[in-house]
C-alpha cells in the first residue's frame, strides 16, 4: 500500500463518523427548512417577521455580546497576574482556573441557583445585614443569565490569555520600559498589540459559547429570558415543530461561523506579524 | 528584590480567583449541610445527603449510564482519532490541510444543533435506539478532544525511531504499538480524561437524546432541580466535582495542566 | 554630556541567596568596562541594577550627579541592548528604532527623520519597513543597536549582545560596537562571558566571581599582572604551585617550594621573605630542559603541539604542564628541570588563592 493510500485508509474512520453522524445529519436539517411548501425562505421569513423569535435572537445577541465584553474585562486583567506571577504560584492559578473549566455546566449553573434563588444565599446574607426587607427577585432575569455566563466562561478566558501573555518575553516590557516607556504605555503599545490575536480567539470562544448554551439559561433565565438553545430545544421536545426547530438551528449555525470567519479576519488584519 | 505586580492588578485577581472558586465552595458547604434546604454556611455536618444521593434510583441509573457512556464514547473516538491523528502527524504531506478542520468541526457546530439533528435524523429517522445515537453523539462530541490532544503528542514524536524499529524487522502495525504507542502514551492518557469529563458533563446533545428508560445524570439533574431543591444535588455536584479533580491529577501527572493554558 | 556611573557598596539577592555582595564600581565617562565571568557570577545581575529590572537590597547607584537607586526603570534614560535584541515583533525596523523616540514625546516626523538616519548609521538603509521577523540574526542585532543609540543615552549598556552570532559576525559587530560607541563618547558597560571579546572591545574589565568583582583592570594588566588566583586561573595560568619567600637579592626574590627546590624571580613589594605565595604559569611559562636552575621534574607523557612539545611531568608538588623546544626531543621516565620564563609566569599573594 502506498503511503498516501495508508493515510488516507487511517483517517477514513475517523472522516466516516463526521460524515457520516454530524455532516449529513446537519445538512438534512438545514434542507427541511427549505422545502416547506409556502417557498424557499419561507420559514426564515416567518422567524424574522416574528416579533417573539426576533426578541429571542436578539436577547441571545445581547446576552453572548455582554457576556464576551465582561469576560475580557475580568480575564485580562487577571490572566496577566497569572502570566507574571512566580511558578509555584501560577501553576496554582493555573489550577483554579481549570478546576471550574473542567467541572460542569450543570453544576456551575446549580451554584448560581443557590446563591441567587429567592431563599437563597445572597437574599439570605443581604438580610441579615439588613440591608433588605423583602427578598429580592435575582432568578429569571437577564442578569442572573449573564452573571452566570461570565462565571462559565471566565476560566476560559484565562487559559486562553495566560497562554499568549506568557509567549510575550519579559525582555519586550524590559526593553520597553529602557527606552523609557511607562508601564501603561507599554501595555498599550506592546502588551495589548501583541495579545490582540490571543483575545480575539478567547473572545470567539466566549461568544459562541455563551450564543449556544442551554443548561444556563434553561436553569436561571428560565421561560421568560429564553434565548436560541432554549427555544431550539423548546421547539423541538414541547412543541415538536421541528422545521421551527430546525430554522432555529439553521440561524445558530450560521451566526456562529459567521462569528468565526469575520474574527479571524480581524485577527489576521490586525496581527501584521503574521505573514 | 524582584519587581512586584501592582497591589491594585493584584487584589483584582483575588477577586477573580474568589469569584471563580467561591461558589463551588458554596456547593461544598450545602452538601453538608444538615438541613432540608440548602444553607450555607452549613448547619450542621452530615454526610445523609450522599447516601440519599445513591438511594434514589433514578441517580444511581444515569450515574451507570453516564460512567459507561463516557468510557464507552471516549473508547470509541480514541480508536478511530488516535490512527486520524498519526495519519496527520505522519503523512502531512500526503494529506490535504482541510482534514484538520474537518475534526474539529464538531466543537465548530454548535452541541445543541448537533443534539437536534442527531436526534431529528439518526434516532427518529434512522430509527436508531436512543442509547446507540448516544453513544455516537458522545463520541463524535469527543473526537476533536482525542484527534488535538493526541496529535499534540504525536508532533513531539521523532518518526525516525519508528523506522528504526522497521529497519530492524519490525512489523509496521508492531512498531505502532510498541514503538509509538508507549511514546504518546501521556497524550493518550490526557485525552481519554478530558474527552471522558468533556462527555460525562455533557448536557446539550444528550437533552435531545434521553427517552424512557434512558438518561444520563446531568440531565437527571437539570430534571431533579425543576422539582425539588434540597441538598442532594449537592452532594452529587461534589461527587462530580471529585471526578474533574481526579480527571486534573491525572492530565498533571501526564501533560501537565499549562497543557490547557495553550 | 559624558557622566560616570558609579555603583557603590551595592548588594542584592534572590529571596535568600545573596548574588551581589557590597559590589563597588566605577565606569568613568566615556569609558568602556566589561563584567566578565562565569554564569551565576552576578554581572547580568549588575546590569539589571543598573537598568532598573532589580532594586538593591543595600547601596546606591548613581549616573553623574543623579540617584538611579529607587527610579523606576523607565525614568533611567539608559540605552540597553538585550542578549535576544528584544525587538517588538509587531513593530516594523523604523518603529522599533523610533519607539524611544516616541516616548519622548517627539513628533512623528522628527522621530521618523532620526530613527531613519540612525539606521542609516548602523547600515540597514533599505530596511527600515521590514519586520523583525524577516531579518536575519546580524541585522537584528543592527536594529537592537540603533535603538539603544537613537535616545542618545548618557549610559549604554549591553547584556550579552553578541552571544546569538557566528564568530564571524561576532567580530565584526564588536568592532562596530566600539566603533560607535567611541564616536558619541557615550559611557558604556559591557557583559559577557567571553574573554576575547572582553579584553577585545573594553577600556578596562571586571572579573566577576560570586558576587565580587575579583579584580578590574585594563585587559594588559589583567593578562599579565592578575591580583589573585582566580583571575590568574581565567586567564590562562594553567599551573598554579603554593611557594614561599625565603630571600631577597637586587631586583629578585627567591622562592622555595615543597621539596626544598627554590627559583628567583622578580620581586614586587609585598614578596618579603617569610611570605606565603603561589607560582603561577601559563604552559609556556615552564620550559624543560636537561639541565639548569628550576624546578626537578620527572617527564611523562609528551605531546605533539606543532610548536613545542609538552610534557605532563612529576614534580614535588605535584602533576604540572610544561613545554620544551622540538629541537630536543626528550623521552618519558627522563629527569629534567622546568626553568621558569619570567615573561609567562607571576607570583600571587597567597591569601586569595
Amino acid at each position: 500500500m502506498t503511503d498516501r493510500r495508508l493515510a488516507w485508509a487511517l483517517a477514513m474512520p475517523a472522516l466516516l463518523l463526521v460524515a457520516l453522524f454530524l455532516g449529513l445529519p446537519v445538512l438534512s436539517t438545514f434542507g427541511t427548512t427549505f422545502t416547506t411548501d409556502d417557498g424557499l425562505f419561507a420559514t426564515y421569513e416567518a422567524f424574522f417577521q416574528s416579533r417573539f423569535r426576533r426578541s429571542v435572537l436578539w436577547r441571545t445577541m445581547e446576552v453572548a455580546t455582554i457576556t464576551t465584553a465582561i469576560s475580557v474585562a475580568i480575564g485580562f486583567p487577571t490572566a496577566w497576574v497569572v502570566a507574571r506571577a512566580p511558578r509555584t504560584l501560577k501553576s496554582l492559578l493555573i489550577v483554579a482556573a481549570v478546576f471550574p473549566l473542567l467541572t460542569g455546566v450543570v453544576v456551575r449553573s446549580f451554584a448560581w441557583l443557590v446563591i441567587l434563588g429567592r431563599n437563597g444565599i445572597l437574599n439570605g446574607a443581604l438580610e441579615r445585614l439588613g440591608l433588605i426587607e423583602e427578598p429580592l427577585t435575582m432568578l429569571y432575569t437577564q442578569g442572573a443569565v449573564i452573571v452566570a455566563m461570565v462565571y462559565l466562561f471566565v476560566p476560559l478566558m484565562i487559559l486562553t490569555l495566560v497562554g499568549v501573555l506568557d509567549a510575550i518575553p519579559e525582555d519586550l516590557t524590559d526593553a520597553a520600559a529602557s527606552l523609557g516607556a511607562t508601564p501603561a504605555a507599554t501595555f498599550r503599545q506592546v502588551v495589548l498589540p501583541m495579545a490582540v490575536p490571543g483575545l480575539i480567539v478567547g473572545a470567539v470562544l466566549v461568544f459562541t459559547g455563551s450564543f449556544t448554551s442551554y443548561a444556563t439559561p434553561q436553569l436561571l433565565g428560565g421561560e421568560r429570558q429564553m434565548m436560541m438553545g432554549t427555544f431550539l430545544h423548546q421547539r423541538a421536545m414541547v412543541t415538536f415543530d421541528w422545521v421551527g426547530a430546525s430554522t432555529i438551528a439553521a440561524i445558530m449555525v450560521v451566526v456562529t461561523l459567521a462569528t468565526v470567519w469575520g474574527m479571524s479576519r480581524l485577527a489576521n488584519r490586525l496581527n501584521p506579524v503574521a505573514g | 528584590m524582584r519587581r512586584r505586580i501592582h497591589p491594585a492588578l493584584a487584589a483584582f485577581a483575588v477577586v477573580t480567583f474568589l469569584f471563580l472558586l467561591g461558589p463551588l465552595i458554596i456547593i461544598v458547604g450545602t452538601s453538608l449541610s444538615d438541613t432540608v434546604f440548602l444553607a450555607f454556611p452549613p448547619q450542621g455536618l452530615t454526610l445523609r445527603w450522599f447516601e440519599n444521593a445513591f438511594e434514589i434510583s433514578a441517580f444511581r441509573r444515569t450515574m451507570w449510564t453516564s460512567f459507561t457512556l463516557a468510557v464507552l464514547g471516549t473508547a470509541l473516538s480514541l480508536l478511530i482519532g488516535i490512527p486520524a491523528a498519526y495519519a496527520m502527524a505522519r503523512y502531512r504531506i500526503q494529506l490535504p490541510r482541510f482534514l484538520g478542520t474537518i475534526f474539529v468541526l464538531p466543537v465548530l457546530v454548535p452541541e445543541i444543533v448537533l443534539g437536534f439533528a442527531l436526534m431529528k435524523s439518526v434516532a427518529t429517522g434512522l430509527d436508531t435506539p436512543i442509547y446507540t445515537t448516544l453513544l455516537v453523539g458522545h463520541a463524535l462530541l469527543v473526537l476533536p478532544y482525542c484527534v488535538r490532544v493526541v496529535g499534540a503528542s504525536l508532533a513531539q514524536f521523532d518518526f525516525s525511531i519508528e523506522e528504526a524499529a522497521v529497519s530492524l524487522g519490525c512489523p509496521r502495525w508492531k512498531a505502532f504499538l510498541t514503538v509509538v504507542l508507549p511514546n504518546i502514551q501521556g497524550g493518550v492518557i490526557a485525552a481519554f480524561v478530558l474527552a471522558f469529563i468533556t462527555s460525562l458533563n455533557d448536557v446539550s446533545i444528550s437533552i435531545f437524546l434521553t427517552g424512557p428508560g434512558v438518561s444520563t445524570l446531568p440531565i437527571q439533574l437539570l430534571a431533579h432541580m425543576e422539582q425539588f431543591f434540597d441538598p442532594t444535588i449537592a452532594s452529587v455536584s461534589v461527587l462530580l466535582m471529585f471526578v474533574t479533580v481526579a480527571v486534573m491529577a491525572l492530565v498533571e501527572r501526564t501533560l501537565g495542566l499549562t497543557f490547557l493554558a495553550k | 554630556m559624558t557622566v560616570s556611573l558609579t555603583l557603590d557598596h551595592v548588594s542584592a539577592s534572590y529571596g535568600r541567596t545573596r548574588v551581589l555582595e557590597d559590589l563597588s564600581l566605577e565606569v568613568g565617562a566615556g569609558e568602556l568596562v566589561s563584567l566578565l565571568g562565569a554564569s551565576g557570577c552576578g554581572k547580568t545581575t549588575t546590569l539589571r541594577l543598573v537598568a532598573g529590572f532589580l532594586t538593591p537590597d543595600a547601596g546606591t547607584i548613581r549616573l553623574g550627579e543623579r540617584d538611579l537607586t529607587r527610579l523606576p526603570a523607565h525614568a533611567r534614560d539608559i540605552g540597553l541592548v538585550f542578549q535576544t535584541y528584544a525587538l517588538f515583533p509587531h513593530l516594523t525596523v523604523l518603529d522599533n528604532v523610533a519607539f524611544g523616540l516616541k516616548q519622548r514625546g517627539l513628533g512623528r516626523a522628527a522621530r521618523r527623520a532620526q530613527a531613519g538616519e540612525m539606521i542609516e548609521r548602523v547600515g540597514l538603509t533599505g530596511f527600515a519597513d521590514r519586520y523583525p521577523a524577516n531579518l536575519s540574526g546580524g541585522q537584528r542585532q543592527r536594529v537592537a543597536l540603533a535603538r539603544a543609540l537613537v535616545i542618545d543615552p548618557p549610559l549604554l549598556m549591553f547584556d550579552e549582545p553578541l552571544s546569538n552570532l557566528d564568530a564571524k559576525l561576532r567580530v565584526d559587530m564588536r568592532v562596530e560596537i566600539r566603533r560607535l560607541q567611541r564616536a558619541n563618547g557615550t559611557t558604556a558597560l559591557y557583559v559577557t562571558h567571553d574573554q576575547e571579546e572582553a579584553f577585545s572591545i573594553s577600556d578596562r574589565v571586571a572579573i566577576m566571581d560570586a558576587g565580587r568583582i575579583m579584580q578590574l583592570d585594563a585587559p594588559e594588566v589583567l593578562y599579565s599582572k592578575p591580583a589573585n588566583a582566580f583571575v590568574a586561573d581565567f586567564v590562562g595560568f594553567e599551573t598554579l604551585i603554593p611557594m614561599r619567600a625565603v630571600a631577597e637579592a637586587g631586583d629578585a626574590v627567591r622562592v622555595e617550594m615543597e621539596g626544598g627546590a627554590t627559583l628567583d624571580l622578580p620581586r614586587a613589594q609585598w614578596t618579603v621573605p617569610g611570605q606565603e605565595m603561589i607560582f603561577a604559569a601559563r604552559p609556556d611559562g615552564l620550559v624543560v630542559a636537561r639541565e639548569g636552575e628550576g624546578i626537578p621534574a620527572r617527564l611523562g607523557l609528551r605531546t605533539y603541539l606543532g610548536r613545542a612539545y609538552q610534557y605532563r611531568c612529576e614534580t614535588a608538588a605535584g602533576e604540572v604542564s610544561a613545554n620544551g623546544p622540538l629541537s630536543q626531543p626528550m623521552e618519558p621516565g627522563e629527569t629534567a628541570v622546568l626553568i621558569p620564563n619570567p615573561e609567562q609566569c607571576c607570583l600571587l599573594p597567597a591569601s586569595n588563592a
